[in-house]
C-alpha cells in the first residue's frame, strides 16, 4: 500500500464507519421512541368508540382536557408534586453528592454505588419495602399501636406518602448527576478562594454552583420527569384524593379503553416535560462547567 | 486528611440519613421474609415458608422465566447497539457527533409510562403487532441502549485509540483490530452496560406492562398481588431481587475498580 492511498483511506473511512457503528443503534431508537410518540400525536387527534380508534380529525380530546376539570387537576396535582418532589431530592441529593465526591477518597465509588443500587431494584418491590416500613400495617405504625400511641395518619394513604415514595424511588438519580459532576470538578478551585478570603459559603454560591450547574440540571431533569409521568406511587400509597395525570392517563390505555384521549394525555405530558427541559437547558453552558467528559 | 469541620460533619449525618432512608425498608424486608409472622415479626421466629410458597407458585415459576427472557433479550439489543455506538462516536469524527449523541441519551428524558404507551399504540395501531415478549424486548432496549451507552462512554472516554490506529495502519481489518486491541481492554465497560440493562428490563414495570399482552413477569405479578396488599411472598421476592441486584452491582464495583487500573496503563 503506498502513502497516497493510505492516506486517502484514512480521509474517506471515518465517516463511513461512524455511520456503520452509529446508524444501528440511532436508527433503532428512532423507530422505538420517535415513531410511536409521534404515532400518539397522531392518535390523539382521532376519536375512540368501544375500544376502537377511528380517524375522524378534531381537537375534541384536547378540548376535553382543557376544560373538564378533573383533568386541571390531576395536571396540577402531578406537576406540584414533581416541583416540590425535585426540590427536595436537590436539597438532599447535594450534601452528600459534595461529602462523597470530596471526601469520600478511595471509598467513594463504592459509596455511590450503594446510593445507585436500590434505584435497579424496580418500582413496585421499593414501594413493597416502603410500604413494609410506612405503610398501616407497617413496622412504625404497628410498634405505635403496640406501645399504646396514634398511627402517624399523615403517612397513611395521603398525597405526602405518595410524595415521600417519589423521593424514595428517584433521590438517587440527583445524588449520581450531582456526583459526577463533582468528581470533574476541581476542589483546589475552594482553596484558592479561600487564600484570597471568601468565606465557605460565598466560595461554594459563587464557584462550586455554578461550575457544577450541569449535574444539577441533569438531576433536577431526571427527577422531575419521572415523577410528572408518576403514575405508581399514588394508586399504592396515595389516597382517593391523590389520582395523578400519569395514573388517569395509564386508565384511558387500560380500564377504560379510550385511546385517543390517553393519547392526548401523552402528547401534553410529553411537551410538559419538553418544556422543562427547554427551560433548563439553555442555562447549562459545557465549557463554563468544565467537562471534561464523564468519570466515576 | 483534612480535620472535619461542622460542615463536613452535617453532611456526613445527612450521607448517612439518606443511606438510612434507603435501606431501612430494604433491610426489614429482609428481615421479614425470614419471620413467621410478617405483621409484627417481633421476638423473632424465623421460617422459610415465604420462600417455599414463592418457589411452588406456577404464577411466579413462569413470571421469573419470562422476566430472563424478556432481560436477557433486551440486555443484548442494548449493549451491542450501546457499545457500537459509543465506539463510533468516541472514535470517528463525523459532524454528525452531537446529533447522534442526543439520539442515544433522547431516551432517558422520556418517562416510562410514555415510552409504554406510545409503543403500544405504535405496534398495536401502526404495525399492528400484538403485545408479546419480542415487543416487549424491543421496548425495554430502547431505555436499555441509553444506560448501556452511557456506561460504556463514562470508560472509554480515557481509552487511548493510538494503538488500533496502530494495529490498522499495519494492515490489520477494523473487525479484527477490535476482537484483537479494543475487546480486551473494554470488555469490562461492556459487561457492565450488559448487566445494568438487563436487571433494568428485569425489573421494568411500566415498559414492559403496556406491551406483554397478557404475557405475566415478575414486575407485573408483584404489581397484581400488592394491590391486595403485602403478602409473605412479595417479601420472599423483594429479597432475592434485591440479592440479585447487590450481586450484580458488586461484580460492577470489581470491574470498575480493575477496569479502571487497565484504563490508567493505556491512557496518559
Amino acid at each position: 500500500m503506498n502513502g497516497m492511498s493510505l492516506r486517502a483511506a484514512a480521509r474517506r473511512r471515518p465517516g463511513l464507519l461512524f455511520a456503520a457503528l452509529v446508524a444501528p443503534g440511532a436508527v433503532f431508537i428512532t423507530i422505538g421512541l420517535l415513531l410511536p410518540l409521534l404515532s400518539i400525536v397522531v392518535f390523539s387527534f382521532w376519536r375512540t368508540e368501544s375500544y376502537e380508534l377511528y380517524a375522524d380529525w378534531s381537537l375534541n380530546n384536547y378540548f376535553t382536557l382543557l376544560s373538564e376539570a378533573a383533568y386541571r387537576i390531576f395536571f396540577l396535582r402531578s406537576l406540584v408534586t414533581a416541583v416540590l418532589v425535585t426540590l427536595v431530592c436537590l436539597i438532599c441529593g447535594w450534601p452528600v453528592a459534595y461529602v462523597i465526591a470530596r471526601y469520600g477518597g478511595r471509598y467513594r465509588l463504592l459509596l455511590v454505588l450503594l446510593l445507585a443500587a436500590p434505584f435497579f431494584t424496580g418500582i413496585i418491590l421499593r414501594i413493597a419495602a416502603l410500604q413494609a416500613l410506612l405503610g398501616p400495617i407497617g413496622l412504625i405504625n404497628m410498634a405505635l399501636s403496640i406501645i399504646g400511641l396514634n398511627p402517624i395518619e399523615a403517612l397513611m394513604y395521603t398525597q405526602l406518602a405518595s410524595g415521600l415514595g417519589l423521593v424514595y424511588l428517584f433521590v438517587p438519580f440527583m445524588v449520581t448527576a450531582i456526583y459526577l459532576s463533582l468528581v470533574n470538578f476541581n476542589f483546589e478551585l475552594l482553596e484558592v478562594a479561600k487564600i484570597n478570603g471568601a468565606r465557605p459559603w460565598r466560595a461554594f454560591v459563587e464557584i462550586t454552583w455554578p461550575l457544577n450547574w450541569i449535574g444539577t440540571a441533569i438531576g433536577m431533569i431526571l427527577v422531575f420527569i419521572p415523577c410528572l409521568a408518576n403514575a405508581v406511587t399514588p394508586r399504592f400509597l396515595g389516597g382517593p384524593n391523590a389520582t395523578s395525570f400519569g395514573m388517569s392517563l395509564s386508565q384511558q390505555f387500560g380500564e377504560t379503553g379510550t385511546w385517543a384521549l390517553g393519547s392526548a394525555m401523552g402528547v401534553f405530558l410529553f411537551l410538559a416535560s419538553l418544556l422543562a427541559i427547554l427551560c433548563i437547558a439553555p442555562t447549562i453552558h459545557l465549557k463554563r462547567s468544565g467537562f471534561t467528559g464523564m468519570a466515576l | 486528611m483534612k480535620k472535619a469541620g461542622p460542615a463536613v460533619l452535617s453532611m456526613s449525618v445527612a450521607l448517612g440519613l439518606l443511606y438510612v432512608f434507603l435501606y431501612a425498608p430494604i433491610c426489614y424486608v429482609i428481615y421479614t421474609s425470614f419471620a413467621a409472622d410478617i405483621v409484627w415479626p417481633f421476638p423473632p421466629s424465623f421460617t422459610l415458608s415465604a420462600y417455599s410458597d414463592l418457589f411452588s407458585s406456577s404464577l411466579y415459576g413462569e413470571a421469573l422465566s419470562n422476566s430472563l427472557k424478556l432481560a436477557a433479550g433486551s440486555a443484548t439489543i442494548s449493549t451491542l447497539l450501546a457499545g457500537a455506538g459509543a465506539i463510533g462516536i468516541l472514535r470517528f469524527r463525523s459532524r454528525y457527533r452531537t446529533v447522534a449523541l442526543l439520539t442515544f441519551v433522547a431516551p432517558l428524558f422520556v418517562a416510562d409510562l410514555l415510552i409504554g404507551i406510545s409503543v403500544l399504540a405504535f405496534n398495536a395501531r401502526v404495525l399492528g403487532l400484538p403485545g408479546n415478549l419480542l415487543s416487549a424486548m424491543a421496548a425495554n432496549a430502547v431505555q436499555g441502549t441509553s444506560f448501556g451507552f452511557l456506561i460504556i462512554l463514562a470508560q472509554l472516554v480515557r481509552y487511548n485509540w493510538d494503538m488500533d490506529d496502530a494495529a490498522m495502519v499495519f494492515g490489520a481489518k477494523p473487525f479484527r483490530c477490535f476482537i484483537e486491541i479494543t475487546l480486551p481492554t473494554i470488555w469490562p465497560s461492556l459487561f457492565g452496560a450488559y448487566l445494568i440493562s438487563f436487571i433494568l428490563a428485569f425489573n421494568n414495570l411500566e415498559i414492559s406492562f403496556y406491551n406483554l399482552g397478557a404475557i405475566a413477569t415478575l414486575p407485573s405479578v408483584a404489581w397484581g398481588s400488592l394491590r391486595f396488599g403485602l403478602g409473605p411472598e412479595l417479601f420472599a421476592l423483594a429479597t432475592l431481587v434485591n440479592g440479585f441486584v447487590f450481586v450484580v452491582f458488586a461484580v460492577m464495583y470489581l470491574l470498575m475498580k480493575s477496569g479502571m487500573v487497565k484504563f490508567g496503563y493505556r491512557g496518559q
